[in-house]
């Protein structure tokens, strides 16, 4: 009996049509872009990964074959690995150095405001131009580190010759030029703590490393999970400065996985289809890195 | 529960969508009636009168100073024939994905300049249909190899050639008291090691023996030790050949002779050595005659083109860039008339006389070509020209020989970096072409 009358006030707090469709209608102009821009080209990727060509205008169907030729391949493991490698240390250098760097811009009492912006700077600068200016300072001959550390007697070190020392060049360069937007990412999660914690453990005796691991870091938590996040994407996607910096080379030791997107694509013989299954095969990855950093970091958050 | 239901819902909607959606050909699939098969030649004659008022595009990309030379030739054209002719120049590296883009488009160009015509061979008009069958033969047999469809068609003109050669820095050498090569009798690769070696030791210069980083460049030495990496549709190198030839730079990049780092540090980027040259690192560098111009503005110092050297065969490797007119254009028949236009002998001289190019008409081969400047040099790329092995035409025309050369530079890289030696590479790379050439065959 008293059911009823409920359903009836619930049907009548009911906003109208317009106001249920008005929020669909601003995210309209968004949404439309986004799927022609966006989601349909990676449907349409995915679609050309089925199928070989080397033109973009004629195909042949391949069904799985791109798949099961790239992943039979040898030399894509290597760049794999290669990717791996990179996207691993990069993200861990990233949180690092982001979180150091955060601290102390944070410490800073004066010129906040400069430090922040002198750590940002390289995030602007062009990725290609930024692979030239490296490739001049690590050059073994006359490159401005090798040049430096002459003066304190050091030998030429082959920095982009040498395998293992072109991978960490990479990686450091790479980390150079990102770290100053995650830096501002956990700054903003540093400034967001509440001061009185800190003010409260050190009544209670609490060292400034015991505050830093107890404080700072739990709470900072949803900042690196973004940073995370944010890194792991990017160390995936890495191929700008590197194609600059070295080329991929010494024999394919930095070439990551969009450069050989890129060169299936991009370079005689053009391999469309391959370079597609490359492509998809990225987003799998990157998808599921993603999804799992955020369910742990979720799970972490809720304990 | 209901959660989840809703989650499983949305997954498996999204993946049917894009099952789909993927089941529709991202384009036409070979086999539909694709436009494999030519259609038996029918020259048809057009009043030129009836282009009054046309309009069409060139898309080209520029070497520098041709620019200007194609611009006021199309002015002429223009007056001549009273058309519009909208030029479109984009940088090199965006030529062939922006001009495969526009056809995806259906918004094809009505003529291009090329470097090569793999990427574009099922879509180009048969220029025959337009010039005649004869028209071919104003030009020479080299050039057209490269421009010659599968079926005899005429699908572009070569509009220049190039041609693979040393530049030798005169000051070094004479500073060292070293004989300068003579072009009418050239030296063989064992004295041009031999002299490039003694300058460096006498002047103590970087290097004695700089090239640039290009399978095209290393070609150069195949070709004169009488092997190639591909001809027509067949893999062809010789590998016992192709490792005698190689091993001079392999041994020179071992020591200090030629810049072992410059090959090792620039992964599969091109990478020229020309500036190598102008700092006076190295007395010796191979490029080519489009180099002719850049050092006579910037070289600061006496330089001048010496002759290919002979090992089994003499002469350069060829290259050169194509006129081609699409088959899918608005007007083909402009188009062929425009290409004809701009390869006449007298506008093909002053066109190859402003970039610094090599001629592709027989008349202006055998009539000889005047340049405003440096005109014994270009005589030394034009001397070799005549010695040029016909293998190396074909190579360069073949298919899959973009893909091959990039093949050699990575197997040389191996070597350098001691992951192989040089006999397993060269049995390697001869694999790698054979299974490229399969791919790519018609």
């Amino acid at each position: 009996m008293i059911e009823a009358p409920i359903k009836q006030a619930q049907r009548r707090r009911k906003p109208p049509l317009s106001l249920r469709v008005a929020p669909y209608l601003f995210l309209l102009p968004n949404m439309a872009i986004f799927a022609l821009f966006t989601i349909w080209p990676a449907i349409n990727g995915f679609n050309i990964s089925l199928y070989s060509s080397s033109n973009g205008r004629t195909f042949r169907w391949e069904g799985t074959g791109n798949y099961q030729q790239i992943l039979g391949d040898g030399e894509f493991w290597g760049i794999v690995i290669n990717t791996v490698v990179y996207a691993v240390t990069f993200v861990l250098l990233s949180i690092v150095i982001g979180i150091m760097l955060a601290v102390l811009v944070d410490q800073q009492r004066r010129g906040r405001s400069f430090f922040r912006a002198a750590f940002f700077i390289p995030v602007l600068i062009s990725p290609v131009v930024v692979g030239l200016v490296w490739n001049w300072m690590l050059e073994r001959k006359n490159g401005l580190l090798n040049t430096f550390l002459g003066t304190f007697g050091v030998p030429e070190i082959p920095w982009l010759i040498d395998n293992t020392l072109a991978l960490i060049a990479v990686i450091v360069v790479g980390a150079w030029m990102q770290v100053g937007f995650y830096m501002l990412i956990l700054l903003a999660g540093l400034q967001s703590i509440d001061p009185t914690l800190y003010e409260a453990a050190g009544i209670d005796g609490a060292s400034r490393w015991s505050q830093f691991r107890n404080i700072t870091l739990p709470l900072l938590q949803p900042s690196v999970l973004v940073v995370v996040v944010l890194s792991t994407i990017h160390g995936f996607q890495a191929f700008d400065y590197i194609y600059t910096l070295t080329g991929g080379g010494p024999v394919g030791a930095t070439t990551l996985i969009v450069q050989y997107i890129y060169e299936n694509g991009f370079v005689s013989p053009i391999r469309y289809g391959d370079a597609a299954a490359g492509s998809v095969l990225l987003f799998c990855a990157i998808f599921a890195i993603t999804i799992g950093n955020y369910v742990i970091g979720r799970k972490r958050e809720a304990v | 529960m209901a959660k989840k239901r809703r989650m499983t819902t949305r997954l498996l909607t999204a993946a049917g969508a894009t099952v789909l959606l993927a089941a529709c050909a991202p384009g036409q699939v070979v086999g539909e009636g694709s436009n494999a098969e030519g259609n038996p030649l029918e020259v048809q004659s057009v009043d030129p009168a009836e282009f009054a008022g046309e309009t069409m595009s060139y898309v080209y990309f520029t070497d520098g100073p041709d620019e200007q030379a194609t611009r006021d030739l199309i002015a002429e054209f223009e007056d001549e024939y009273d058309v519009t002719v909208e030029l479109e120049v984009l940088p090199y590296a965006d030529l062939v994905t922006s001009v495969q883009a526009r056809l995806s488009g259906g918004n094809a160009p009505d003529v291009v300049r090329l470097t090569g015509l793999t990427d574009f061979r099922a879509d180009l008009l048969d220029l025959r249909t337009y010039l005649g069958e004869d028209y071919a033969d104003e030009f020479l047999p080299g050039p057209v190899t490269g421009a010659t469809g599968d079926n005899g068609e005429l699908l572009a003109v070569p509009s220049d050639a190039t041609l693979n050669g040393p530049f030798i820095n005169v000051d070094m050498f004479k500073e060292a008291g070293v004989e300068l090569p003579d072009a009418a009798a050239p030296w063989t690769w064992e004295e041009m090691v031999d002299s490039a070696t003694e300058v460096q030791e006498t002047t103590g210069s970087e290097y004695a023996f700089a090239m640039d980083k290009s399978g095209h460049r290393v070609s150069t030495i195949l070709s004169q030790y009488g092997t190639a990496l591909v001809a027509g549709n067949e893999a062809v190198l010789d590998t016992a050949k192709a490792e005698q030839a190689l091993t001079p730079l392999i041994e020179m990049m071992g020591d200090t002779r030629m810049p072992r780092d410059f090959w090792l540090g620039s992964g599969t980027r091109y990478e020229g050595a020309n500036e190598i040259f102008l700092a006076q690192d190295t007395p010796i560098y191979l490029s080519g005659n489009w180099q002719v111009g850049q050092f006579a503005a910037n070289a600061e110092f006496d330089w001048a083109v010496a002759p290919n050297p002979c090992a089994e065969e003499c002469g350069g490797f060829p290259g050169g860039k194509y006129m081609a007119a699409l088959a899918e254009g608005p007007n083909p028949a402009l188009a062929a008339e425009f290409i004809r236009f701009m390869n006449t002998a007298e506008n093909q001289e002053t066109f190859i006389t402003a970039g610094g190019f090599l001629p592709t008409r027989a008349d202006l081969s055998e009539e000889g070509v005047e340049y405003p400047e440096r005109q014994e040099d270009m005589d030394v790329f034009l001397q070799d020209l005549e010695r040029t092995p016909e293998l190396g035409y074909e190579a360069n025309a073949a298919p899959a020989f973009a893909g091959a050369g990039t093949e050699l530079v990575e197997e040389i890289s191996k070597v350098l970096a001691d992951e192989k030696d040089l006999t397993t590479a060269m049995s390697d790379l001869k694999k790698n072409t054979e299974s490229l050439v399969e791919e790519l065959a018609p």
